[in-house]
């Protein structure tokens, strides 16, 4: 390209003269006190005065850390195979759940809407579920439709059992067309729950329902079933499928979205890609087993497949870290028969080797984490193994059994002794505890990036959603490499913060 | 709440309203993929108000899913950029939610004393019954700062309805309720227009340069306290979105100020705007001014867009983008010399329309359904070089290898006024002659006949 023609923008615009001159003259109304109150009031704000003022809020959430339960239920639906996402309720929820993907993902999102407006609110939804799947079906064309509600459709209570039955009867679809749907409100739980439960309906609504197929029976008692849980990277999925065929596992991925949300630039866009095909899930039930990588975003599934498949079922940990994989490897081998192969051993030994490469410049750090429960387990095991002090962890979808679970497994080593656990709190208590009780660097999501830049120290972005960092989804965060990838994304932020940091006489090469 | 529903739907300036025949503000059709509800727009018009405190009445998701979703940028306060919600639980569901709310009030006023709370309600508090309005004035009462409610929840509408209830709830509750410390002969509003990337800081640098003064912002970077005096203003400008028509309808009705619609997008139509600022505030000196700093800005404009000319000549574009951008995109596109093959008149009024067809020739497609399908198709069948569209299409023309620009709320760079044209300018240029699409259309070395490919 020719020479730039030069453009100001605004982040240099600002400190010409001229702005600097009207924001003094703007100071008047904009801000009525003095740089001195100012100051005293940032001070004040890093005081345990604050930090108890800021604990005992209940009526008032300030930035929020958690997505409600119908994004969880698209995320469900898109793992099945040309299955569209379809939310009854007011329009602008599907909007926002659009967005929030493709912000992430860096993907277009198929999902509709029943579009309910007041109408609906006084006479029920009925006519808007009923031209709704006739206008989806005919429109995107897909195999399954999945069902989930907003708060609106919760409030008025609208039976979707019923609705969605009248619409068969109306012949708005077909008798055989499978419409698994949730109860997904937004003001009970959050996108976790949601997803648990689209999942528990879309594997209950199929089991068995291909009819009695011998072939496609025997050839599931093969195979183990691998729920994945509320996730947020294609990369995990991709691995976890990656483990299975190096230990040459047969297996059903119940909820792949990793080929939908991460699709080629082929030259010519499909509404569908990939996804766990609708004859296998229903056949997972006669599997070998069924193992969900996360445990507290599949708990009524869990419970369904514990009463209903009769076939031993395993729950979590997320496999981040080394003992955590470790179990996945040696609970698909009890399942399965198969060992351990060498490629994985070699893998780990690799894993390994580089957190000893590492461990000097981690060792003692101290960390503040938020996020789902599943994912915190997960990255307080892995910090304790490479001598990260958990100091801060915040679950605002948490409960009382993840509560413990977490001061358990901190309880378990000398590094987690500093650590505490606070669920059903939001950024703005977290922002306290990084000004009253400073940590080294935070780990969590793009929203996290406020609290950490007024504690003026790192975010390194894991978990959902990741808006402002690119590709970081289609990374690996489970498994050794996903281990490793961890690894290196924090140590590496420590040596560039210590890089940042040095002043001119110990700046130098080798670290 | 049902009587202000009505009348903004019923906006006498939005030709909708008198003509039954039309369906543009129709409501969407169950079972397609939809735009942003009446509350995203209320909050999206209201927002860019920086000093404020802004509270979502509702369940968690309403606020954690909007939170931050825009770039409007402020050059100072960052109250509006906090996510604040009373996370309304099943219990409060069941028993109303008023108690969390005047709580919450509470706990804003005592910790940020902001100059002022909106309110917003949702869904599920207007199914509920919350009194929003009664307890937004027993709270403003209370703390003796104002406390508005914003009775705009998701299920009454659009997009567009909401950011027009917002408009109602700035006349109702805001404008006119203080006065400025000066006034000036030369005090404009800027209606509508949000400052997504900065671009009023552009506006205003033009503003700046022939002596206009922008009284109050609404509500791009703007202050409560300055919104409330916005009837001073001598002339009221809406940029974007006719949505807010009715803000500046009303204000010509009460307050006898003079307004026009117009846009920053492209030379013409940026001094265009110009002259019309000029005209309505009747002065000669001014108007001047305005001929001098045009011409002078087209003079340089014409130099800096001389390197990019040889790669946007000629080029065919599709864009696909909401409301004023139809139209207003279509003019700066021509000047830089490309050609405009079809446009997405979706959510675009029929006067954005009539405006579209004074713009492009009989060739050009208007893409009138929404969804990806039917804009491909036009990029394809009008062997469109690029596409222009918002953030929901762009990873569609991406997996069909089409280059892409984005131009809607998400985007992170100031088009507006002369220095956007040519930021414009530029980024179609990097964008059309960008090495990935050589890349992207070859095929790889094993394929047959990849040698000939393009």
């Amino acid at each position: 390209m020719a020479k730039n023609v030069e453009i100001k923008d605004h982040n240099t615009l600002f400190q010409s003269e001229e702005y600097m001159k009207s924001a003094e003259k703007k100071m008047e109304f904009e801000a009525p006190c003095s740089l001195e109150e100012v100051e005293d009031t940032a001070a004040y704000l890093k005081t345990e005065e604050y930090k108890e003022k800021n604990f005992a809020r209940e009526a008032l959430t300030i930035n929020p850390a958690k997505a409600c339960q119908p994004l969880g239920a698209v995320l469900a639906a898109l793992g099945f195979e040309k299955t569209l996402p379809f939310v009854h309720g007011s329009q602008g929820c599907v909007a926002y759940f659009r967005s929030h993907f493709a912000r992430h993902f860096k993907e277009p999102v198929p999902t509709v809407s029943t579009s309910m407006t007041e109408d609906a609110a006084v006479f029920g939804g009925l006519r808007n579920l009923i031209e709704g799947l006739e206008n989806a079906v005919s429109l995107y064309k897909p195999d399954m439709v999945a069902v989930s509600t907003t708060c609106m459709a919760e409030v008025i209570g609208d039976d979707l059992q019923a609705f969605i039955e009248t619409a068969r009867n109306e012949g708005a679809i077909s008798k055989s067309f499978p419409v698994p749907f949730a109860n997904t409100p937004s003001f009970v739980g959050s996108h976790i729950v949601g997803y648990d439960s689209m999942m528990k309906s879309i594997l209950s609504y199929l089991n068995g329902r291909e009819g009695d197929g011998e072939k496609m029976a025997a050839e599931a008692a093969e195979k183990i079933n691998v729920i994945p849980g509320f996730e947020p990277y294609t990369g995990n999925i991709r691995e976890a499928k990656r483990i299975l065929d190096l230990m040459d596992v047969r297996y059903t991925i119940l909820g792949d979205h990793s080929d939908m949300l991460d699709s080629p630039a082929n030259g010519e866009y499909r509404t569908y890609y990939g996804g766990t095909k609708l004859s296998d899930a229903a056949y997972a039930s006669r599997g070998k087993g069924t193992i969900a990588l996360q445990k507290y975003s599949t708990r009524k599934t869990a419970k369904y497949i514990e009463e209903n498949w009769g076939h031993p079922f395993i729950a979590g940990p997320i496999p981040i870290g080394i003992r955590n994989t470790d179990a996945l490897l040696m609970r698909i081998s009890e399942l399965t028969g198969k060992p351990i192969p060498q490629s994985l051993k070699d893998e780990r030994g690799r894993v390994v080797d580089a957190m000893t490469d590492s461990h000097p410049y981690l060792q003692g750090k101290r960390v503040a984490m938020a996020g789902d429960p599943d994912l915190l387990l997960g990255l307080i095991s892995l910090s304790l193994e490479l001598g990260i002090e958990p100091v801060h962890i915040l679950c605002t979808n948490g409960d009382k059994e993840f509560e413990e679970e977490a001061q358990r497994l901190l309880a378990e080593s000398p590094y987690g002794l500093d650590g505490k656990v606070y669920v059903g709190k939001d950024l703005w208590h977290l922002r306290s505890l990084l000004l009253t009780d400073p940590v080294d660097f935070a780990i969590g999501s793009t929203f996290l990036k406020f609290a950490a830049k007024d504690a003026n120290i790192p975010l390194v972005r894991v978990g959902f959603p990741i808006f402002d960092r690119h590709h970081m989804h289609r990374y690996p965060i489970i498994g050794y490499q996903g281990t490793l990838n961890l690894l290196s994304l924090m140590v590496n932020m420590v040596l560039e913060r210590l890089d940042e940091e040095a002043p001119g006489h110990s700046f130098d090469v080798v670290r | 709440m049902r009587r202000q529903v009505l009348e903004a739907l019923e906006e006498p300036a939005c030709e909708h309203s008198t003509n039954e025949n039309l369906k543009v503000c129709a409501r969407p059709k169950p079972g397609q993929a939809s735009g942003g509800c009446s509350f995203d727009g209320a909050q999206i018009a209201l927002l860019p108000i920086a000093d404020a405190a802004h509270l979502v009445h509702g369940p968690l998701g309403c606020s954690g899913n909007s939170w931050e979703g825009r770039g409007s940028l402020s050059s100072g306060p960052h109250l509006y950029q906090y996510g604040l919600t009373t996370d309304l639980k099943e219990s409060e569901i069941i028993f109303g939610g008023e108690k969390k709310l005047r709580e919450a009030i509470g706990e804003i006023m005592e910790r940020f004393s902001p100059p002022a709370v909106f309110v917003y309600s949702t869904c599920v508090t207007a199914l509920i019954g919350d009194d929003l309005e009664a307890i937004c004035r027993e709270e403003t009462r209370k703390w003796g700062v104002p406390v508005i409610p914003v009775n705009s929840p998701g299920f009454v509408g659009s997009k567009n309805l909401g950011t027009r209830l917002a408009g109602e709830t700035l006349f109702q509750y805001v404008i006119g309720t203080s006065d400025p410390p000066e006034t000036t002969p030369y005090d404009i509003n800027l209606i509508g227009e949000y400052n997504i990337a900065g671009e009023m800081w552009e506006i205003k640098e033009l503003l700046d340069k022939v002596g206009i003064r922008i009284l109050s912002r609404i509500t791009g970077d703007g202050r409560f306290q300055e919104i409330r005096w916005a009837h001073h203003a001598k002339v009221n400008m809406v940029v974007c979105s006719r949505a807010l028509i009715n803000l500046a309808r009303k204000m010509e009705e009460h307050y006898q100020i003079p307004y026009f619609e117009g846009s920053f997008y492209g030379a013409g139509e940026t001094g265009s705007s110009l002259r019309k600022i000029a005209g309505l505030l009747k002065d000669r000196e001014l108007e001047r001014r305005v001929e001098e700093l045009i011409q002078e800005e087209e003079k340089k404009l014409h130099r800096d867009l001389l390197q990019y000319r040889p790669v946007l000549k000629g080029k065919k574009v599709v864009l696909y983008t909401g409301g004023v951008k139809s139209w207003s995109v279509i003019s700066a596109l021509q000047e830089l010399g490309m050609e405009v093959v079809a446009v997405g008149t979706n959510k675009s009024t029929q006067e954005d329309i009539a405006r579209i067809k004074e713009r492009v020739g009989a060739d050009t497609e208007l893409i009138d359904e929404g969804g990806s399908g039917s804009i491909l198709k036009a990029v394809r069948s009008k062997k469109a070089d690029m596409m222009i569209a918002g953030g929901r299409n762009m990873y569609v023309a991406l997996k069909e290898k089409i280059p892409f620009l984005e131009i809607n709320q998400e985007r992170h760079t100031a088009y507006a006024g002369y220095t956007g044209l040519k930021r414009l300018a530029k980024h179609i240029a990097h964008t059309l002659s960008h090495p990935v699409w050589q890349l992207a259309h070859k095929k790889a070395p094993w394929c047959e006949g990849w040698a000939d490919d393009r």
